[in-house]
């Protein structure tokens, strides 16, 4: 397994005047598992092509186990890349396709022989060995695309939205899949996917990227917990984190801020005294949605939490949770209510909000506010 | 479209089928003229009519058509021709066809700076009246020594065919994802192979279309062939219009038809074993092009 | 995972690797220059030439004598050249209009889940593959005037028929317009006919939903959406029209006299038989005149569709 370096890594495409890739570094280590997420037309794609040598990087240089592979061609890269489409060679029986590669490294034919039976096994695909990819299914498809890559045992694998054609149930079943393989096999990953859920479940480390700029980089936790901006705060997470405007007063000793309802219900919250410094300011809060619940005994009284009344305008259940929308000043806020506990549209609920995994932006800007 | 009209026999569908049908007749008529006057005799020809059988079934016109009428000052039917035919149209059909499909593989998948420009400026070809490279190409011909010749005749159609070929193959090549040429260039496959062992194996459907395009626009040419050859290297269109409008002696309705006959087979024999590719070539050349 | 030696061949050798990897980025510049030399030769340096020679004095060998635009003057002072052209604004129109009329008719007609449909498809496309020289032969045959269409109605009882089109100066411009029709409207219907088979029927549904006819679904919705087939049909025909030279050369080789002439007939008879080159290299070049200004109009409206999405 391989460490892959990108240092400072540019692409401007022709005589474009924006640029692609605005100088993206990121290290990955051995044996990880990196997801590059972003919205379409964010960059993840070319820098994946990059990566893998089918674009030119305009500045910047790759490293692969610190060799410096910026102007190799791909197959002298030693990368394997599953395609969204799978991009299996149709007129090729699946062996044919798992072997392709080898063949033209000139391996062996006993060796590809077996070569190609470890990975049907590992991938529990030979009984379509002999199948065309037409005569396969999308999973199957998927799995075979998987094959190939597995087959020629390269020092880095490249996932290019690998699921996204996979019917929704297909989909679960492979990312356990991938992640059981990637577990296993220990090898270094790089994936590109749109799908927050994907990225969540299967990394170790998330790049996500907008406009050509890598706006953070770390663990799921890290990305989700403590997002550096708000676009990332908003991008990661389902239904998405709230951002309620508020005005940060100082009342006595303490700073708070008010909160009110749709029906003129006012209720204080405390706020760090790190946000001294906004006192009087408009700034804004994110919170997500578990974090505004019917009282929950065990953090009832901390330090942290308030109760108010607020009116339940839309409930959308989904089995495990009742989804809500409620009204913090004029603002539409998601909240996570209990399935047991029936609340109806349009009636009041008594719900607690709980600051401890909050975060602040300042009004207009998109960094976070560090408290 | 096809969802709304029901399969019942109403008035207004057999109305349809009428109309259709009667359209068929109006195609099918001339050929079906063509084909009993062939096997008429002089005699049958003067006391028959257009639509009347023959009162015997005769091949003398056939005969006469292939062997022994005259075409010109030489009498020797339309057999010379159509040889001269087939030893042009194999060559220049194989030759513009794979000229297209290497064509079509860069034009779609090694894209370089300046490449669509040169596929618009080829695509011209499609459109060119001929008459305006017909002075040059004569003169360029009987520079390299190749007026009157097969080979003369060969490269020309090479040329002026390899637009079109290159619109088929090019057309063909953009529908096949490039997820599939990268895969090929991460498996190690270089240009060349990715052609021969990707990308070949998948055309045959496109090649059937310019092949059989091919021949039909070559074997059919008329302009050509009557230009840049003369005697022993003419196509069959130029023997047959030779045949048919020769002033000498009286003329033969039968044997003419024979000859047309002869002329039409080949291309009428394709058209109705690999029809569907004919059509497809056709829809696919006039859309695109 | 431990390491094969599968690819450590390319990499160990790398001189040789830089020298492939050059050879791979000229391969596909140097696949496509046989065709960029034939087409820069072929196409523009000929046409080039061509334009050149129409400015010459040049009879039967090319001489290099410039004579101005004298070639283009006596073109159109030449009465056979008008007849050709006004024979070409008849016949493409009226092959332009009829195949387009009949082409689109049997393609809505084929488009109501027509049993054998296959076959009927077949029948229509099958002059396509003939050469025009052999439907000239025979319509030539068909529409003789002694032995042809005549002799047959006189025989069926009608005796007065008379059709001498072929013959007569006037009308023999509409017997080559029936021919040309015969042969190509079978390709409009094609290509209709593709272009009814990819609309929605999602859209057909809704307009049924919304309680209208059949006759003005196809009037207000279905023919309005053919717009593009439209064009690019009136494209190929123009160009067949302006191109057209075998089924006349077959047919009346221009007759009688010249009064079916068009200007390809035009162009090879004085070219090629009367030793006027500069004059036939001028008309010539009016043809690529005409053909430009059809095909740029649309060229242009294609591109820009494309760009406005």
């Amino acid at each position: 397994m391989a460490q892959l370096q990108l240092k400072g890594i540019r692409k401007t495409y022709g005589n474009a005047v924006q640029e692609t890739l605005k100088g993206i570094d990121i290290n990955i280590e051995s044996g990880e598992f990196l997801i590059l997420v972003g919205p379409s037309g964010c960059g993840k794609s070319t820098l994946m092509n990059s990566i893998a040598g089918l674009e030119t990087v305009t500045e910047g240089s790759i490293l692969i186990d610190g060799r410096d592979v910026t102007h190799a061609e791909p197959k002298d890269r030693d990368i394997a890349m599953v395609f969204q489409s799978y991009a299996l060679y149709p007129t090729m029986t699946v062996r044919e396709n798992i072997a392709f590669g080898l063949k033209i490294r000139r391996m062996p034919k006993e060796e590809i022989d077996a070569e190609v039976a470890r990975v049907a096994k590992l991938l529990q695909i030979e009984p379509l060995l002999d199948r065309k990819p037409s005569q396969l299914s999308g999973g199957q498809q998927q799995r075979v695309a998987m094959g190939r890559a597995l087959a020629r045992r390269p020092k880095l694998y490249l996932f290019d939205e690998p699921l996204s054609n996979l019917d929704a149930k297909l989909r679960v079943e492979m990312r356990t899949e991938i992640k059981r393989l990637h577990q296993r096999l220990g090898t270094t990953i790089v994936y590109v996917t749109h799908d927050q859920i994907e990225a969540m479940t299967l990394a170790d480390r998330i790049a996500v990227i907008k406009d050509g700029e890598l706006l953070q980089l770390g663990s799921p936790k890290e990305i989700y917990e403590r997002p550096s901006c708000r676009y990332v705060a908003s991008f990661i997470g389902s239904p998405a984190m709230s951002f309620i405007p508020l005005k940060v007063e100082r009342d006595g000793g303490n700073l708070r801020a008010s909160l009110r309802s749709a029906d003129d219900d006012q209720m204080y919250v405390p706020l760090p005294e790190k946000l001294a410094a906004y006192e009087g300011k408009e700034i804004h809060l994110g919170i997500r949605p578990e974090h505004i619940t019917q009282p929950l005994a065990h953090k009832a009284g901390q330090e942290a939490t308030s109760s108010g009344k607020f009116r339940i305008e839309v409930t959308e259940p989904t089995g495990p949770d009742v989804m809500a929308l409620i009204r913090i000043n004029d603002t539409e806020v998601h909240c996570r209510l209990d399935p047991d506990h029936t609340v109806d549209p349009g009636e009041p609920a008594e719900l607690m909000i709980d600051l401890s995994r909050a975060i602040y932006f300042e009004a207009g800007k998109e960094a976070r506010i560090d408290v | 479209m096809a969802s709304h009209a029901e399969k019942k026999l109403t008035p207004s569908r057999i109305l349809i089928y009428a109309t259709l049908l009667l359209a068929c007749v109006a195609y099918l008529i001339p050929v079906f003229i063509m084909i009993i006057t062939s096997f008429k005799t002089t005699g049958d020809i003067r006391s028959g009519n257009l639509m009347s059988f023959p009162e015997v079934w005769s091949v003398d016109a056939w005969i006469k058509a292939w062997s022994s009428a005259c075409t010109g000052v030489q009498c020797n039917g339309v057999s010379g021709f159509f040889w001269n035919s087939i030893k042009m149209a194999v060559p220049a059909v194989l030759i513009s066809t794979a000229l297209g499909a290497i064509n079509g593989y860069v034009l779609a998948k090694w894209r370089f700076r300046g490449s669509d420009i040169f596929f618009s400026l080829l695509l011209f070809g499609c459109f060119l009246p001929f008459q305006v490279i017909l002075l040059p190409m004569a003169a360029t011909l009987g520079k390299m020594g190749l007026a009157n010749t097969t080979t003369g005749l060969v490269i020309v159609h090479v040329v002026y065919g390899v637009a079109f070929t290159t619109l088929f193959f090019r057309n063909f090549y953009v529908g096949v994802p490039d997820a599939l040429i990268k895969a090929a260039r991460l498996d190690g496959a270089g240009f060349v192979t990715i052609f021969v062992r990707i990308l070949l194996p998948m055309s045959v459907p496109i090649i059937m279309v310019c092949i059989i395009w091919q021949f039909t626009q070559i074997w059919n040419d008329f302009l050509f062939g009557v230009v840049f050859a003369s005697g022993d290297s003419q196509p069959i269109t130029v023997g047959l219009n030779n045949l048919v409008n020769t002033s000498t002696g009286v003329k033969e309705y039968n044997v003419d038809m024979a000859a047309a006959m002869i002329a039409a087979l080949p291309t009428l024999v394709v058209y109705v074993l690999a029809g569907k590719y004919f059509i497809r070539g056709l829809t696919s050349g006039a859309v695109k092009g | 995972m431990a390491h094969s030696g599968v690819v450590s061949e390319t990499t160990s050798q790398p001189a040789r690797g830089r020298l492939t990897q050059r050879l791979q980025q000229w391969l596909p510049k140097l696949a496509l220059a046989p065709t960029a030399a034939m087409a820069l030769v072929g196409i523009y340096g000929f046409m080039f030439w061509t334009g050149v020679l129409s400015f010459t004095g040049s009879t039967f060998l090319p001489s290099y004598e410039f004579v101005g635009f004298d070639q283009y003057v006596r073109l159109f002072g030449n009465a056979r050249w008008l007849t050709a052209c006004t024979n070409l604004a008849i016949f493409g129109f009226l092959f332009i209009f009829c195949c387009l009329a009949i082409g689109c008719f049997l393609a809505i007609l084929l488009d109501q889940r027509i049993r054998n449909e296959g076959v009927i498809r077949t029948i229509y496309l099958y002059p396509l593959a003939l050469s025009m020289i052999v439907t000239g032969t025979v319509w030539q045959w068909i529409l003789n005037p002694s032995l042809g269409l005549e002799k047959l109605m006189h025989d069926w009882g009608w005796t007065s028929f008379q059709f001498d089109w072929l013959t007569n100066p006037n009308m023999v411009i509409y017997t080559i317009v029936i021919a040309a029709v015969w042969q190509a409207s079978g390709f409009v219907m094609a290509l209709f006919l593709a272009g009814l088979r990819g609309i929605d029927p999602a859209i057909i549904n809704a307009a049924r939903v919304d309680g209208a006819s059949l006759p003005r679904i196809y009037l207000r919705i279905v023919l309005p959406s053919m717009r593009p087939v439209f064009f690019s049909s009136v494209m190929v025909l123009a160009h067949i029209a302006i191109k057209s030279f075998d089924l006349v050369m077959a047919m009346t080789s221009g007759g009688p006299g010249y009064a079916s002439d068009l200007p390809a007939m035009f162009m090879y008879s004085f070219t090629f038989t009367r030793g006027q080159m500069g004059l036939g290299a001028a008309s010539s070049i009016m043809m690529l005149a005409m053909l430009l200004a059809i095909l740029v109009p649309y060229l242009y409206s294609e591109l820009r569709g494309q760009r406005n999405g």
